[in-house]
């Protein structure tokens, strides 16, 4: 049937605006992936850790790299070409494969600091007997096997000041070096460690930080056949990232195809197929452009969530369709549905702005998407889609396959104190199954592959990278403050490793001491009459010129003379990012960590923390208590979004029997889900959470529906044809989902696909009313 | 200077034995004559010049090697310290002090010429010209053999080391840095005995070069 042109006028303008939509929503768009926007405001102090950790930390930010399958020569050659283009890549705060000695890593600028840096002056003098006993050892260097390696340094630093910082900043367990690089313990691997700019969970910079590593392997390997491994935070989440995109991009191409199919089936016109899909694509956009408008950035949960949720929109225009019949305008046919589309719809949006007052901004963005979406949606189908509509040619209630199934249905016994009878058991599976109701580990909802897991411990071991689950915090006004805190920890520290409860330890105090210890030190170093005279003793009946030690006259008297170094005063050095780690905040409030490797008694530890003030946290525990609080915040939602809906379907029903009705089949639903995931030991987690909404929401649809069309046979015909095609097209793409590998798609996917079912059952059993004429058209 | 400690592994062993005179030397003849089954041990004195030095530091010792993967070197005068070279880590020990052990990969000229000076002990000429160029001149009773590493990477910490030797007796090692012009020598067995009468560098130069003390 030919559109009119009106028609066409029509449906190029709503093709346009669409497409203005998503040109500005793209173009305004920032997807962000930080994790902050998505969890409750952190009330314990391991959680605020944990939340700065899990947005900038620098463990979030490392990627390990692994060189190996060719001979350590070639391995350590391109472990070195590579360090050589990422280190000038932006995309990088730090490159390392051990090739920097430390002694490059202090800049020229600084080197005059190793007096106030080192302890070295906390227990001796520069006097005649400390400067002639280092002067004897120097000779001694000069005829060793290490000549060539001190003899530059020793004319400005007889002491060997320089080779004591830099033992001291050696990582705890520091891999070993072959051909100037670091290889694991067999020299089969050279190992390298790469610190984003972006941080772990900003999805687009680590992909791009992922693809340069990729790119300068490539670049750099040449004829030979080595292979390279990469772990770490950021690596893992772009490979889940891909791994979920490509498997979804999958099954919403097999979802899309039979869709097609059962729409084309159904309706038998294409123009209905192309009708039927743009409420929904208007209200993806209407959602996102509200969310874009309303807020900074979108969080790409906020998204997964919210297509998952108005993909109930998809219904609207079916219900239209059909109830269409010969001799009724679809603009009549629209009036006349509205009230129980609207019922639906409204009766959502408001449960849904139960989310707005959560006080999470993700579940916020999520209500604004979702309650736009739909209620869009809704108005599409309200206004926009009948007057595109094809005169009609056929009814649904004409249909002898529909009248059977229909007269089938109808004979089935009215369940009453089964279904009582029923929910008793299901309430019983949900208390008494085993095991634990909930999965708080988020990290198991995004599952790292098992041979990946055991490569990045692999490298994690190999270059002695810190405990990622356990820190000691100190907190303090300023940084000043939090290094003095941390450099009274030391004795107790050392206390551990010597007890075997740490291997070791490591913190910024140990990079630049607080200005106090600084002080102190400076103020034991010799002025340079005095430092001159007592060399001149000591070089008298030496080996050395006595001109050969000016430099470090010149830099003692630049020590002395100096401001103490402060954190601060790194940025821009290869220090900085040593110093950044662990030295957060600034402001009122600084946190100096101390990261703890080999950990292998938490409560001994803990409690030599607490004797200097500070704490040992445990970010894996904060994590999931972060998880539990932010589920408990939906969950309360989800309580009062429940009483709304039901007040708002009993004003628009007006019937405590008719509200009993529609309320019931969505209610036993969600039950036997519950009862059924646990029943299976599934542990449930806030997808499950997510995906029950939407059940719920659909089973509340079909349930008006079925409600809607009293007691008239073809009208009834015509709502179970509507409601058919609705459950089949959702239950067709949520099946293929909980045949998904990807936890979380497999999460929704089977709790949806077991709503949509329970719900059709249910709201057809008890929803529906009985036939006026029973038996009497058959 | 940890070149030369490698190097003179070579010279441990039975002192001078009969050599076969008048014929022009040979790369082959000279490895397989300075290859030494272990154990074995040879004195030595080394000279090692600095800028920073008011005269040239004159080491005197013995090194040894008791079985195939170790080096000692012991220094007698003008202190004591004995440094020992096994599986990858030098340890150097001095009186009333803790020994301090580095890996030797933190120089990593001598993970190449670990190689190059085992395959030289073993009398393995293949090996060692895989890393060297080898130049012998002289005759059986008086050979010199110039190295010239092939390794860009050694070749930017060593220009050349020089075998000095007499039959089957490896007298000296001359290594020439890649920067400086400063030459370290180490005397070794025969030479490093006569070099008790050489007080001047020169002398020991003339010593290291020519076998005769002047």
């Amino acid at each position: 049937m030919p559109l009119a042109r009106r028609q066409w006028l029509l449906a190029l303008g709503w093709l346009a605006l669409l497409v203005m939509a998503s040109l500005w929503v793209s173009s305004n768009l920032q997807l962000s992936g930080d994790l902050r926007k998505f969890m409750p405001s952190a009330q314990t102090p391991a959680q605020k850790l944990l939340i700065d950790e899990l947005g900038e930390g620098p463990g979030s930010r490392l990627l390990l790299i692994g060189l190996r399958g060719a001979d350590a020569k070639t391995l350590a050659a391109q472990s070195q070409a590579m360090r050589g283009r990422l280190a000038g890549d932006d995309r990088f705060a730090l490159v390392s494969n051990g090739s920097e000695a430390s002694l490059e890593d202090f800049p020229e600028t600084l080197r005059a600091y190793r007096y106030l840096l080192s302890p070295t002056l906390d227990v001796h003098r520069f006097d005649a007997d400390y400067l002639g006993a280092a002067l004897q050892e120097r000779v001694q260097d000069l005829g060793s096997p290490a000549a060539g390696l001190v003899e530059p340094l020793l004319p400005s630093d007889p002491t060997l000041e320089t080779l004591v910082l830099a033992e001291a900043w050696q990582p705890v367990g520091a891999p070993q070096r072959l051909h100037e690089v670091w290889f694991d313990a067999t020299g089969k691997e050279a190992l390298m460690v790469a610190q984003t700019r972006s941080a772990g969970f900003d999805p687009s910079g680590q992909q791009a930080a992922v693809d340069a590593v990729h790119a300068a392997f490539e670049a750099t390997r040449g004829a030979a056949a080595a292979q390279l491994t990469l772990t770490g935070p950021g690596a893992f989440s772009v490979e889940i990232g891909s791994r979920t995109a490509a498997e979804a991009q999958a099954i919403a191409g097999f979802g899309s195809a039979g869709l097609v199919l059962l729409l084309l089936l159904a309706y038998r016109s294409l123009r209905t197929l192309l009708l039927g899909a743009l409420p929904l694509a208007t209200a993806a956009m209407a959602g996102l452009g509200a969310v874009v408008a309303l807020f900074d950035s979108v969080h790409g949960i906020t998204l997964a969530f919210g297509f998952t949720l108005i993909g109930v929109a998809q219904d609207y225009p079916v219900h239209l369709f059909s109830h269409q019949r010969i001799g009724l305008a679809p603009a009549d046919s629209a009036r006349r549905l509205w009230p129980t589309l609207a019922t639906g719809v409204v009766s959502t949006c408001i449960a849904y702005l139960t989310f707005f007052a959560s006080g999470v901004d993700g579940l916020r963005q999520l209500a604004v998407f979702t309650i736009v979406g739909l209620a869009v949606a809704a108005l599409c189908t309200r206004f926009l889609v009948p007057p595109l509509m094809a005169p009609v040619t056929r009814d649904a209630a004409d249909s002898v396959l529909l009248a059977r199934l229909q007269d089938w249905t109808g004979r089935l016994p009215r369940p009453r104190w089964s279904l009582a009878v029923l929910a008793a058991l299901a309430v019983l599976v949900l208390v008494l199954a085993p095991g634990p109701f909930w999965q708080n580990d988020l990290s198991r909802l995004t599952p790292v592959p098992e041979a990946a897991m055991a490569d990045d411990m692999r490298l994690r071991t190999e270059l002695g990278a810190p405990d990622v689950r356990y820190v000691i915090a100190v907190r303090a006004p300023d940084n000043e403050a939090a290094l003095q805190a941390s450099e009274r920890l030391v004795p107790a520290l050392d206390r551990l490793v010597a007890e075997r409860k740490i291997g070791g330890y490591e913190l910024a105090a140990r990079t630049v001491a607080s200005a106090a210890t600084q002080r102190a030190r400076q103020a034991r170093l010799p002025d340079e009459a005095t430092l001159r005279a007592t060399l001149d003793e000591v070089l008298a009946d030496s080996a050395f010129r006595a001109d050969a030690f000016e430099p470090f006259i010149k830099d003692v008297a630049t020590a002395r003379a100096a401001r103490a170094l402060r954190p601060e005063d790194l940025a821009g050095t290869p220090l900085e990012s040593r110093v950044g780690g662990l030295l957060l905040g600034g402001g009122e409030q600084v946190t100096a960590l101390v990261s703890v490797t080999g950990l292998t008694d938490p409560d001994a530890v803990a409690a030599a923390a607490r004797t200097q003030g500070a704490e040992l946290m445990d970010l894996k525990q904060a994590s999931e208590s972060l998880v539990a609080e932010y589920r408990g915040r939906v969950l309360a939602a989800l309580g009062a979004a429940a009483l709304l809906l039901l007040a708002t379907i009993g004003l628009a029903l007006r019937s405590g029997r008719r509200v009993w009705r529609v309320a019931l089949p969505m209610a036993l639903t969600t039950l036997f889900i519950l009862a059924a995931l646990r029943g299976f030991g599934v542990e449930l987690n806030l997808f499950h959470l997510v995906a029950l909404i939407l059940a719920a929401g659909l089973g509340l649809d079909y349930a008006l529906f079925f409600e809607h069309a009293g007691d008239e046979r073809a009208q009834q015909l015509r709502t179970l044809h509507a409601v058919l095609v609705c459950s089949a097209s959702t239950l067709l793409v949520f099946c293929l989902l909980s045949f998904s590998s990807i936890p979380v798609l497999q999460a929704i996917g089977t709790t949806v696909a077991l709503g949509v079912f329970g719900n059709f059952v249910l709201a057809l059993l008890v929803a529906r009313q009985p036939l006026r004429t029973a038996g009497a058209a058959a | 200077m940890l070149l030369t400690l490698t190097l003179a592994a070579s010279a441990l062993g039975n002192p001078a034995a009969a050599a076969e005179s008048g014929t022009a030397v040979e790369a082959d003849w000279i490895l397989q004559k300075i290859a030494r089954p272990v154990p074995a041990r040879t004195p030595f004195v080394e000279m090692r010049s600095s800028p920073m030095l008011k005269a040239p530091l004159r080491i005197a010792g013995e090194y040894r090697r008791p079985d195939a993967d170790t080096l000692v070197r012991e220094v007698r005068a003008p202190y004591a310290e004995t440094t020992t070279i096994a599986r990858g880590q030098a340890t150097i020990a001095r009186d009333g002090r803790a020994a301090r052990t580095f890996s030797l990969s933190r120089a990593p000229e001598l993970a190449s010429l670990q190689q190059g000076f085992g395959s030289l002990l073993a009398g393995d000429r293949a090996t060692v010209e895989q890393h060297y160029r080898l130049e012998p001149s002289g005759t059986r009773e008086r050979w010199s053999l110039l190295m010239t590493p092939k390794d860009p990477e050694l070749a930017t910490r060593v220009r050349s080391i020089t075998l000095h030797g007499q039959g089957a007796e490896l007298r000296c090692i001359e290594t020439a840095p890649a920067t400086g012009k400063e030459l370290q020598r180490t005397l070794l067995a025969g030479g490093a005995r006569d070099a008790a009468k050489a007080r001047t560098e020169q002398a020991l130069a003339a010593l290291c070069r020519s076998g005769i003390a002047r």
